[in-house]
């Protein structure tokens, strides 16, 4: 309430019954008041109905079978006022496969702890129809059962995590976060050679560990943040049988357990109120000594004796040395040195020499940028960029090399950040990368191999980038947002002549916003985006030929928001994408080569709900969800494996889900 | 004016008014007498409640249902914590008419100057993950802590799984048409969210990774693909990202591109590797030649299975292919 500053007299019987009265109304505008101040807990729990079974919608939602299922959410907070005392059951989809439950305990600003719960299900998009054994285990058998039967593959993650936090005297803190995840399941795989393609599936039954340990310092100029991060990676299953596979291809070799330790520090110091500095050290130390699968004859060797150290330094400065000029410097230096033993595991021969190739790399990167401050809210930006890598390099390669490259990359930028009406940026980035000459690759013999392709990552490249981005509210209730960004890239060949390998890339993207706050009452908005992303590159089978890859999507989205009753609100939310890939493949010279046909997705997704507030705390809420995904991808069409395995993608999925739940709320 | 305090009226009056200073005293026995302003939420926010009441902004009054309404804990800030002492605002200058914005004011439309609102929040939020805010990506592009978080209501979207990635997307609008690909991750079920690999208030990786480096962030969840393997794929070790584009694509597996394309950006035409794309055609039953068994179902991991590398040290033939 506004009050006048002004002190007006009263007789003193006006005054009695105003004090009088202020008595009484002064409670119920505490109890109004705790309505809006105090922690609100809330349980929610109905029903709800997919109509059909699906592959897409429920993929990772656990919604995939049709059928009833259970909805249950709670959020249960207490918080001790004079303690500062804090206990929250958080709890999501608890009648799904996707549960996650969390229980936090803490005292704010002295100690806490947490345990949390998770389930994460990934179901296979894809029916399989086979005879294979064994699905999922470590002995599997082609064509084991007399009949063909239908296959759902599907792992699911198990998370559990624990943290803990104390707040130490001077600024000091202590955190602990253990990380455990199981995740079992089965997802497809296989086995091939020579036009001889077995279905597998992969046997997945494996644990991940993380740990983290970490004392912080925070003060008025120095941040300190520093301590341990350890992980661990255990597969319980260590190879894959095969019975009726491949001959020489059994068994094969599933991802060995491995594990890592790091210690890191990262700082900040604010030397000025204007100037910051920033660092990271870190030193780490990976390690694999599984035993091997199988005997390794030729080196003696009973496992890898992997190892990676790995190293960070990381140093920035941040500056205002003028109210209006802002500048920026950061250094970052990262060594990963695989030091794992080389030992000779092949008879050498052909494209290599037996020995293993450990692959180290080495990375360089700098940064320099000023700002500086224009009039009416502008600000103008430039940048240089500078990165260089250094690869190891193994002395028989069947892939062109080179040990080195570098990018430089040069920034400009025009930016206006305060405006009551239109904000917005235009920036310009050119990349241009290089490095040594690509190593002669040659066959264990000695002899020429093919020098012709410069790889993606490892090509001369010039890149050139503009992104634009506007926001404009030309009216108060409406907000328009504009984004636009488009680069190209240009690749070198290895060989001007041939000029095989990447040779550009193009992306294109465009995207408008809308919203608009009707009332307090009705809110819409709309949105669109365009994006075309295209590479070309080219090969050579017999005849040189091209493919001209291309991705172009349109997508949108509308949206609303209505309370037309004080009791009621309703919402409705619709996305629709559709997304073709194109393959362009042509001939170089005359001779003619066959294209593949282009692949149209499209998503759609409406969303609907209604929440009716049957009492101030308590009321019922509908939702319902139309999801559809249709395809021509030819990716499993007419495809059989060798073992007469097939696989279905089902190219147009319709699928209606419906809910209704009851939620009630109480402080 | 002299009371008349003789007479039946005036003792009547002066009854009523003893009653009811009474019955306030007992009341204000509960607070002292002449009290300042009782603050509602926060220590100290009388001044500002005194205008900006529950009945004019309820909305406001959510803080305390957050950490930063927390009193118990010493640390809580209190209004002019953020917003500034702004003493043109709480008392307006005589002949001034329209009365004065706070010194910090964080709605879409405020001339506070970026660094001058962020300033409020790294006053107490400065350390751990925010050490590398400085000079980071949002930063230095004047995105205010406010562009993504909302401090005066109970649900701060940005810090839900499930409703942040609409409060990235207002930005990143490529990555929201990507999320909608058919090969994903679980980003719009809430499983995995932006900030599960990317730190938004800056980092020593690139991107703003959590980690120091694209692959070490990709292991946190994908650690059976770190080897090291005896038969290591060099783009693999390198960097997970010249392969996959982990915002979704429409090739499974979050590839860039489908095989045998993908693979041919980088390998030599030799034998079967510069094989022209071929589908399966109707009718035509298996086995298919290695053009079409290096396009259709897994592509080139059709045989190179083990393609992110494999601990096999067997000596039979074709050892580098990641065949077993």
């Amino acid at each position: 309430m506004k009050r006048p500053n002004g002190i007006r007299a009263f007789p003193l019987t006006a005054i009695a019954a105003a004090l009088a009265a202020a008595c009484g109304p002064a409670l119920a505008a505490d109890g109004d008041l705790n309505e809006l101040i105090k922690p609100v807990s809330t349980v929610e729990f109905g029903l709800g109905y997919v109509d059909s079974d699906n592959q897409r919608f429920g993929q990772y939602s656990g919604l995939n079978e049709q059928g009833a299922y259970g909805l249950l959410g709670l959020d249960l907070i207490r918080r001790n006022d004079a303690t500062g005392t804090w206990f929250r059951l958080n709890g999501r989809n608890l009648g799904l496969d996707s549960r996650e439950l969390r229980f936090e305990h803490n005292r704010q600003g002295n100690w806490g702890y947490f345990i949390e719960y998770g389930q994460t299900p990934r179901h296979n998009p894809y029916t399989i129809i086979t005879r294979l054994g064994g699905v999922g285990t470590s002995l599997q058998t082609i064509n084991a059962t007399p009949a063909p039967y239908r296959l759902d593959l599907s792992t699911e993650r198990e998370t559990f995590k624990l943290g803990f936090d104390k707040w130490l005297p001077r600024g000091f803190d202590f955190q602990v976060r253990f990380h455990n995840e199981e995740k079992d399941g089965a997802r497809q795989w296989g086995q091939g050679t020579n036009n001889n393609i077995r279905f597998l599936t992969d046997p997945i039954n494996q644990t991940t560990r993380q740990l983290e340990v970490l004392v912080g310092f925070t003060g008025q100029r120095l941040q300190l943040s520093g301590g341990y991060y350890g992980t661990d990676f255990t597969n319980n299953n260590t190879a894959l049988n095969v019975v009726g596979g491949i001959a020489g291809q059994t068994p094969m070799a599933l991802p060995p357990g491995n594990q890592s330790h790091q210690f890191n520090l990262a700082g900040g110091f604010q030397f000025t109120p204007t100037t910051r500095g920033t660092f990271k050290v870190a030193q780490g130390r990976l390690t694999q000594n599984e035993a091997f699968i199988v005997p390794a004859v030729l080196s003696g060797r009973g496992d890898l004796g992997g190892r990676i150290d790995t190293t960070l330094v990381q140093m920035g400065l941040t500056a205002r040395p003028l109210q209006k000029l802002s500048l920026l410097a950061n250094v970052r230096h990262e060594d990963r040195h695989d030091r794992t033993p080389i030992a000779q595991y092949n008879t050498p021969g052909g494209t290599q020499n037996g020995f293993n190739e450990p692959r180290s790399f080495r990375t360089t990167t700098g940064k320099v940028e000023a700002g500086y401050a224009l009039p009416a809210g502008f600000r103008v930006l430039g940048g240089v960029e500078y990165e260089e890598k250094f690869r190891s390099i193994a002395p028989v390669r069947v892939v062109s090399h080179r040990d080195q490259t570098q990018e430089m990359s040069y920034r400009a930028e025009l930016r206006r950040s305060m405006s009551e009406t239109v904000t917005g940026a235009i920036a310009y980035i050119h990349s241009d990368r290089n490095g040594s000459p690509f190593f002669t690759t040659l066959t264990n013999a000695g002899a020429l191999g093919s020098n012709l392709i410069a790889p993606l990552h490892l090509a001369d490249r010039e890149r050139d980038k503009i992104r634009l981005s506007v926001n404009w509210q030309p009216i108060d209730p409406l907000s328009l947002q504009f984004f636009a960004d488009k680069a190209k890239d240009r690749y070198d060949s290895r060989d001007a002549t041939a000029n095989l390998g990447p040779r550009s890339g193009k992306g294109d993207l465009y995207s408008f916003d809308a919203g608009y706050s009707f009332s307090e009452k009705l809110q819409a908005n709309a949105w669109y985006t365009y994006n075309d992303n295209r590479a070309v590159q080219a090969s050579r089978s017999g005849t040189d030929w091209i493919a001209d890859l291309r991705n172009r999507g349109n997508a949108f989205g509308l949206g609303m928001n209505v309370k037309p009753l004080a009791r009621l609100e309703v919402g409705a939310d619709l996305s629709h994408s559709d997304i073709v890939d194109k393959y362009g493949q042509a001939p170089v010279t005359v001779l003619a080569v066959g294209n593949l046909p282009d692949v149209t997705t499209r998503l759609t997704t409406l969303k609907l709900f209604a929440r009716y507030a049957v009492q101030k705390n308590a009321g019922v809420r509908v939702n319902y969800i139309y999801d559809r995904y249709t395809t021509n991808d030819w990716t499993w069409s007419n495809w059989a494996y060798s073992d007469g395995t097939r696989v279905i993608e089902q190219p147009n999925q319709k699928v209606h889900f419906i809910g209704a739940s009851y939620y009630y709320r109480w402080q | 004016m002299r009371h008349r305090d003789s007479g039946f009226g005036g003792v009547a009056r002066w009854m009523a008014l003893a009653l009811a200073l009474s019955v306030a005293g007992i009341a204000a026995a509960q607070e002292p007498a002449k009290a300042p302003r009782k603050d509602l939420v926060l220590k100290g926010d009388a001044v500002c409640t005194r205008c900006h009441g529950p009945e004019d902004d309820p909305k406001l009054f959510e803080i305390g249902k957050t950490k930063h309404g927390t009193v118990a804990d010493g640390r809580t800030p209190t209004c002019t914590s953020c917003h500034g002492v702004s003493d043109t605002h709480v008392n307006r200058p005589a002949g001034v008419k329209e009365r004065p914005k706070p010194e910090r004011v964080f709605n879409r439309k405020s001339t506070t100057p970026p660094e001058v609102q962020n300033q409020a929040c790294l006053a107490c939020h400065q350390g751990g993950k925010r050490i590398h805010w400085g000079g980071s990506a949002h930063a230095t592009r004047d995105t205010t802590c406010v562009s993504c978080h909302q401090v005066h209501t109970a649900h701060d979207k940005v810090r839900d799984k499930v409703t942040q990635p609409e409060v990235c997307f207002a930005c990143h609008k490529e990555q929201r048409a990507q999320v909608n690909r058919p090969s994903r991750h679980p980003i719009r079920e809430g499983k995995v969210a932006c900030s599960d690999c990317h730190n938004p208030h800056g980092s020593a990786g690139p991107s703003l990774l959590v980690r120091d480096g694209v692959n070490d962030t990709c292991y946190a969840c994908h650690m059976e693909k770190r080897g090291p393997f005896v038969r290591t794929h060099q783009p693999v070790q390198e960097n997970c990202a010249i392969c996959h584009n982990p915002h979704g694509t429409t090739t499974p597996n979050l590839l860039r591109q489908r095989p045998p394309f993908l693979c041919q950006q980088c390998h030599e035409p030799t034998g079967h590797r510069g094989q022209i794309g071929r589908i399966a055609v109707p009718g035509v039953a298996g086995p298919f030649g290695t053009g079409t068994a290096g396009t259709v179902a897994r592509g080139c991991a059709n045989c190179h299975t083990n393609i992110h590398g494999t601990n096999n040290p067997s000596d039979l033939t074709g050892e580098r292919t990641f065949r077993r």
